[in-house]
């Protein structure tokens, strides 16, 4: 049986609103093994982004408890993985404006600890294998959306993460655009051994990974 | 090199801009604020050191008085002269006179001096005539009191010591000593060039009938910013004589010098902090538009430290670029002083202050490491806090709302 890299336990969240508490995830519960993949889908607001945010460790949960695998850490709580048990991939790319596209992918592993020439190398060998080996000093402005999110997939790599947290990567993008951005992801997270969990509103894209789910209600229930 | 550091120079100065607007004016701000400071600073210790020079030059570094005229002035320039602590050691004896041509007079406080010693101060200020061609029969005039007795060089002026009064008194025609006008002096302090008549000590002599006496002694000190310690311990042994340290000599004078420059150094110091605090809202609103990436960088799993170093690092590099800057500047501003006031003269059509008011030829200049070093200091600190102040309130806020952020 393959390792567990991500287990959440009754997780709930609500938020503050005007007309008072507003529940958006009452009881989600859900473990993701090594290197598969799994699809979320909803309707717009139903809460997958507050999702993905607990899951990986950028908000506290009200109630239940997330694990996630990190190397040479065993399980532990998302907020102390941040970086290296888990990538993060937006919607909207999320690039340091004033950095090229190698110095982007480079930025992720010197936050964690990596020296200058290992994460320039590491960057290098990720932006050559999204097929951006031709824009490595590139700044963000000068690259398409596509070409954007490559960079920000290669990003989300470098520190070799057991799961990869995408949030509607092909979301700016045309279809064609879109499809091979979804090829790319499910080949490099599955050739890095990573684990995937893909938020998509895209029925097709969310039939292409192994387990499916739709977030409703505040409940993931499987599709 | 920290990633945090690499960043925050990116983000002030992003590549591919060749003009890096909120970086240029934040370093200019605080560059002008830094020069104006130390230009103030630097002239008015220029004007300071000017005003410390001449009240020494008129004064000695120290002087050496007594209650009465000092019996053998000579004997004790020689003993304290051989002190280690003393450069040298000469007479003075200086009395206020009527000083007379013709229809016009005036007060002069004259003073009798050795014309063979090559380090008498007034030999530097002559302004016409020569200092050499004083004797018996010659006088030397401040400017200003020349003016007044409407004469000029080879013009005969006529001197009323009080002396002159005592032999009224016992009955005999006082007359008046005679003096050809041989040298005109301008030291640029108004209450000497008023007033000031320089003759030699034994015609002084005689006529403020001192006989072997003097009315006191001036020394050159070899550490004349020791001068107060060094008078106290030359006193020892001599307790009938004062011995004034040239610092307390104009006491008050001093003491306004540098009152006016602490109250300039304060209202300087509020431009740097205008400057400060336009950077700290300029940085505020940079992180505000930045919200998002201190998500992403939570993401990526960066410590909160690191975040408030990332901006904080912005503002402090903005001060102390900007910081050098003003030296620079500052230095630029000085070189070229005389020309910009000239420039500033004619435009705006004013006569030479400096010329005219303070009597110096040039702008007078004292850089001062301490000022520099002050300013520098609060500089750094006030800009550290403008950057420091948006950097917490970034760091200290939740990455999944900081990214919902627009
Ligand atoms: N910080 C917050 N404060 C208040 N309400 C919030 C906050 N974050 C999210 N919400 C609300 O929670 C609900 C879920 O938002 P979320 O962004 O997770 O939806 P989503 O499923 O990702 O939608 P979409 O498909 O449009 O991206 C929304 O109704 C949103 O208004
Ligand atoms: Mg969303």
């Amino acid at each position: 049986m393959p390792d567990i890299v991500l287990q959440a336990r009754g997780l709930a969240k609500a938020f503050a609103s005007p007309a008072g508490r507003l529940p958006v995830l009452t009881d989600v519960s859900l473990e993701v093994f090594a290197g598969e993949s799994v699809s979320i889908r909803g309707s717009s607001g139903s809460g997958k982004t507050t999702l993905l945010q607990q899951l990986g460790g950028l908000d506290q949960p009200d109630a239940g408890e997330v694990r996630i695998l990190a190397p040479g850490a065993g399980l532990v709580a998302p907020r102390s993985s941040l970086g290296r048990g888990v990538g993060f991939v937006f919607q909207n790319y999320q690039l340091m404006p004033e950095l090229t596209a190698l110095e982007n992918v480079a930025l992720a592993a010197r936050v964690a600890g990596a020296s200058a020439s290992s994460a320039t190398e590491a960057a290098r060998a990720l932006l050559v294998q999204v097929g951006l080996g031709a824009r490595l000093e590139h700044l963000p402005a000068k690259l398409s959306g596509g070409e954007c999110q490559r960079v920000a997939i290669a990003r989300a790599l470098v520190n070799r993460p057991s799961l990869i947290l995408a949030d509607e990567p092909t979301g700016n993008l045309d279809e064609r655009t879109g499809a091979e951005i979804m090829d790319l992801l499910l080949g490099v997270v599955a050739d890095r051994g990573a684990a995937l969990i893909l938020v998509t509103h895209s029925r097709e894209f969310a039939e292409r990974a192994a387990r499916r789910f739709v977030l409703s209600g505040g409940v993931l229930s499987p599709a | 090199m920290p990633w945090f550091l690499h960043l925050a120079l990116r983000q002030l100065f992003p590549p591919g801009k060749r003009f890096p607007a909120f970086a240029t004016v934040s370093i200019l701000g605080v560059a002008l604020g830094v020069a104006s400071l130390l230009v103030v600073q630097t002239v008015m210790n220029g004007f300071g050191e000017e005003h410390r020079l001449r009240i020494r030059e008129s004064f000695g570094d120290c002087l050496v008085t007594g209650p009465a005229p000092i019996e053998k002035p000579e004997a004790l320039a020689k003993e304290l002269a051989a002190r280690p602590e003393v450069a040298s050691a000469s007479l003075f004896a200086e009395g206020p006179a009527l000083a007379r041509n013709g229809d016009f007079s005036g007060i002069a406080q004259v003073r009798g001096i050795d014309p063979t010693d090559p380090g008498q101060p007034a030999r530097k200020y002559v302004y016409g005539g020569r200092f050499d061609d004083l004797d018996d029969g010659r006088i030397i005039l401040g400017v200003g009191l020349a003016r007044a007795l409407r004469v000029r060089i080879g013009d005969r002026v006529e001197v009323w010591s009080p002396a002159m009064a005592e032999r009224a008194e016992k009955g005999k025609a006082p007359l008046p000593a005679e003096f050809e006008v041989c040298a005109v002096i301008q030291t640029g302090f108004t209450e000497v060039d008023n007033a000031a008549a320089l003759i030699p000590l034994r015609r002084f002599r005689e006529i403020w009938n001192l006989g072997p006496r003097a009315h006191g002694l001036t020394l050159r000190l070899k550490e004349p910013a020791l001068a107060a310690a060094t008078a106290g311990r030359l006193a020892v042994g001599h307790p009938e004589l004062r011995f004034r340290p040239w610092q307390d000599i104009k006491k008050d004078f001093l003491e306004a010098i540098r009152f006016e420059k602490t109250m300039l150094f304060f209202l300087m110091f509020i431009i740097t902090l205008v400057a400060s605090f336009s950077i700290g809202s300029t940085l505020f609103s940079a992180v505000i538009r930045r919200s998002r990436e201190v998500g992403v960088l939570a993401s990526l799993g960066a410590a909160r430290w690191q975040v408030v170093a990332l901006f904080g690092l912005q503002g402090l590099l903005i001060g102390a670029l900007g910081t050098l800057l003003g030296f620079l500047l500052t230095w630029t501003i000085l070189s070229f002083r005389d020309g910009i006031l000239g420039a500033i003269n004619s435009l705006f059509g004013g006569g030479d202050m400096v010329a005219n008011v303070y009597q110096f030829s040039k702008v007078p200049l004292h850089y001062d490491a301490s000022d520099f070093f002050i300013a520098a200091a609060f500089t750094l600190l006030t800009t550290a806090i403008a950057g420091l102040v948006p950097a917490l309130w970034a760091a200290g806020r939740k990455p999944s709302e900081a990214m919902r952020d627009a």
